[in-house]
């Protein structure tokens, strides 16, 4: 990545300069700020690339020009602290010399200390984010396979402070926008109930709240998340009410460490999420550093899971109870909390009805989640041969050495 | 951000046209007399003659622009505003009007519309050097409140700029602020017209133009060559004084004054010296240029006039600056100093 020096000691003291290799074409959506349209105040993201161009315009030394956008930008967002921040320094340096960003008066400094180190912390993350652009047409490594009933995926990068973006289309994962957000005030990581962590691994929004039954802390809105997953319970941890929502009325954006564990979104970007998303069927992944692939690289390497899980639907075609349950864990449980020999007479009368008959799995995903364990969160719609409808199931495979081994199944939807 | 509007008022320099803009000396001696009367308190009865003298002649910018003054002394700062805003309309070209709404809108913590009279004010005259002091609190201000909103700290909290001591001196009725300054035969056209300022606003005669840089660049060139020796001290005086402002050298500087020195306003020495010491050593770098540099004497008397190019950290001021200087024992010392001809 190119980094260009500017002049301002500001841009160099806050790494504002980098901003600038947007300019290698991997930013997002090219909105000028100059076009009428960017000042949408309800659209997503135009905020931050408003700001990010005044950062560009004072690392060139147009501080002039940015001062009249910043002006302009504290104008529709009083509540954007950063841009409030930007605008004062942009002030200050009408009259004297900057060296960082909040460059405060001391009176002030002994009060706004912290504050102030969240907003430096704020503008880094941001800045990091565009930055560190992800390789065009990469996708997360987690999103083996989506099938078209996902039509949309997210991704949260906690290093980064930053949520992406997909849609699923018929060429395959598309990033369509990426945002600034907040994660918990002890980071990430969740285990245990008022950790104040936000929770790391494969996710499904669970619903969507109408920000009418909401307290105006939560903004726009509120996606729900399915913390503890099957993984999460599997390992004990615990808490609830992992939510992706949006920011309280005097705060267009929070600090990267400020939720009880939920992803915050300015509204504006929330609101485009909302809009966007589906219900059940859009993952969310959350890491604590997203690894970009080129879609279809892992292959290779997941090959013996697509091969366990073809066997797996053999196996279930065969009929056979015995053969079929070599494919489960010892530890294995329902969704309805049974264990393995609690859940078999169920498998035998499942397996009575199909009678043998081949079963077909459709709008198959596998979403593969990676840290002390290998974990595949596996969704499928099982048919039977000759029947017309089936059951939309999900199981959690675990890698035990190089076998894949369901400890988890369950019907969903 | 809450400000109250006493000290923030206090910190801006609020002109007072002194010398006549382009008119007769019956008409300066009408001006003085107003003046007169605003120096020794007496605004009703000030109030009373400026307005007999509109009832004759409406237009006149200068004693339009004295009522303005005398309205924001009685704190009619409403009608204040109006008077000084007419007068922009009127005489767009003059930067006083601009500067003095400025100083009645940032007295109403409005901030951004003294911003913008003050930016007026700079570019109808670019160096108007008070005009570029009050901006320059001004902006001080603006980010101050953006900064409390972008930490979101109580107002109350916020810095108080060190200036405040100034401040409080200023709603003294003008005590001296109306001397007419350098012989105002010599001052004839409407865009150089001398300013002097009531309480605080008498900084103008040394403050704004007060410019600088770290490493001492205070050179001069001069319009006439030393003709004798006494000419040479002067100037070498001079020269002195420019080159510890710029280095910051406050002992130097302060010295440079005598007994004498009338500091601007009403300001007693001491407050007046406080506040040069806030305002050079405040600043990252200095530099002072002199050109022009053209000195008269006579006995023990001198008058040093210059082009005085001041620069301090990004801000920068070009203006002409006199300087009055009487001998006292061996050296020269500056009893009087304003900016204008």
């Amino acid at each position: 990545m190119k980094h260009k020096i500017f002049a301002l000691s500001l841009i160099v003291a806050t790494g504002l300069m980098s901003a600038s290799a947007n300019a290698d074409g991997k930013k997002k959506r090219p909105r000028a700020e100059a076009t009428p349209a960017a000042r949408n105040l309800t659209a997503d993201g135009i905020a931050e690339s408003r700001l990010i161009d005044i950062y560009r315009l004072t690392g060139a030394g147009h501080t002039h020009e940015a001062l009249l956008k910043a002006e302009r930008l504290v104008q529709d967002h009083p509540n954007f602290q950063l841009a409030q921040l930007v605008y004062g320094d942009l002030l200050t340096a009408r009259s004297s010399t900057l060296h960082n960003l909040g460059e405060l008066p001391n009176s002030m400094l002994k009060n706004a200390a912290p504050a102030l180190a969240e907003l430096r912390h704020e503008s880094q993350m941001r800045l990091k984010a565009l930055r560190e652009r992800p390789p065009v047409g990469d996708i997360p490594s987690q999103f083996l396979a989506l099938s078209p009933r996902n039509k949309h995926a997210i991704a949260v990068d906690a290093s980064r402070s930053r949520l992406y973006l997909f849609e699923n289309t018929n060429q395959g994962l598309k990033l369509v926008a990426d945002y600034y957000i907040s994660v918990g005030k002890s980071g990430i990581e969740k285990t245990t109930e008022g950790d104040l962590r936000t929770p790391l691994g494969v996710y499904f929004i669970t619903s969507n709240i109408d920000r009418k039954s909401l307290k105006d802390f939560y903004g726009s809105g509120a996606l729900p998340i399915n913390y503890p997953n099957v993984l999460d319970s599997k390992r004990g941890k615990t808490g609830s009410g992992i939510w992706l929502h949006g920011t309280p009325p005097n705060q267009f954006s929070r600090a990267p460490q400020a939720s009880d564990g939920c992803v915050v979104l300015a509204n504006p970007d929330l609101e485009r999420i909302i809009r966007t998303v589906e219900v059940r069927t859009t993952p969310v992944v959350i890491s604590p550093k997203l690894s970009w692939v080129p879609p279809h690289s892992a292959q290779a390497e997941i090959k013996p899971f697509e091969d366990a899980l073809t066997a797996w639907r053999k196996a279930k075609s065969s009929g056979n109870v015995e053969h079929l349950l070599s494919f489960y864990t010892p530890d294995f449980n329902s969704n309805n909390g049974k264990t393995l020999n609690e859940w078999v007479p169920g498998l035998r009368s499942e397996l009575n009805k199909t009678r043998g008959r081949p079963i077909e799995l459709k709008d198959l995903s596998y979403l593969r989640w990676t840290d002390a364990s290998d974990t595949m969160v596996v969704t499928f719609g099982e048919v039977a041969e000759g029947s017309r409808n089936g059951t939309t199931k999900r199981q959690y495979w675990t890698r035990q050495g190089h076998q894949w081994k369901i400890f988890y199944e369950g019907i969903i939807g | 951000m809450k400000f109250s509007t006493a000290p923030l008022t206090t910190l801006l320099r609020l002109m007072v046209l002194a010398a006549a803009l382009s008119v007769c000396v019956a008409h300066a001696d009408d001006y003085t007399e107003v003046n007169q009367l605003i120096r020794a308190g007496k605004m009703a009865d000030a109030q009373a003659k400026a307005d007999q003298y509109l009832a004759t002649k409406p237009r006149d910018p200068q004693m339009r622009f004295i009522k303005g003054v005398i309205q924001r002394e009685t704190g009619k700062a409403a009608d204040a505003i109006t008077t000084f805003t007419k007068l922009t309309e009127d005489y767009p070209e003059l930067p006083e009007p601009y500067n003095n709404l400025a100083v009645l809108y940032a007295g109403q913590n409005q901030f951004d519309k003294a911003r913008a009279a003050l930016e007026l004010a700079i570019r109808t005259n670019p160096s108007y050097a008070t005009a570029h002091e009050n901006l320059g609190d001004v902006y001080a201000r603006l980010a101050s409140q953006a900064y409390n909103k972008a930490l979101q700290l109580d107002g109350n909290n916020a810095a108080v700029p060190p200036k405040m001591a100034l401040i409080r001196e200023l709603f003294n009725p003008i005590a001296k602020g109306q001397r007419p300054v350098a012989p105002a035969a010599t001052a004839p056209k409407p865009e150089t017209v001398v300013a002097t300022a009531p309480g605080s606003g008498a900084a103008s005669l040394t403050g704004p133009t007060s410019a600088m840089t770290p490493s001492p660049a205070a050179t001069a060139t001069t319009a006439s060559p030393p003709s004798d020796g006494a000419t040479a001290d002067v100037q070498a005086a001079v020269l002195a004084w420019a080159k510890a402002w710029a280095s910051k050298d406050m002992k130097n500087y302060l010295a440079a004054y005598g007994k004498e020195f009338d500091p601007p306003g009403n300001q007693s020495r001491s407050a007046w010296e406080e506040d040069r010491r806030k305002r050079i050593t405040g600043k990252k770098s200095i530099s002072v240029k002199l050109e022009n540099l053209a000195v008269s004497s006579s006995g023990m008397k001198a008058v040093a006039k210059f082009r005085q190019d001041y620069k301090a950290d990004s801000l920068s001021v070009q203006s002409r600056k006199t300087l009055e200087l009487v001998k006292t024992g061996d050296r020269w010392l500056i009893v009087r100093e304003f900016t204008g001809n």
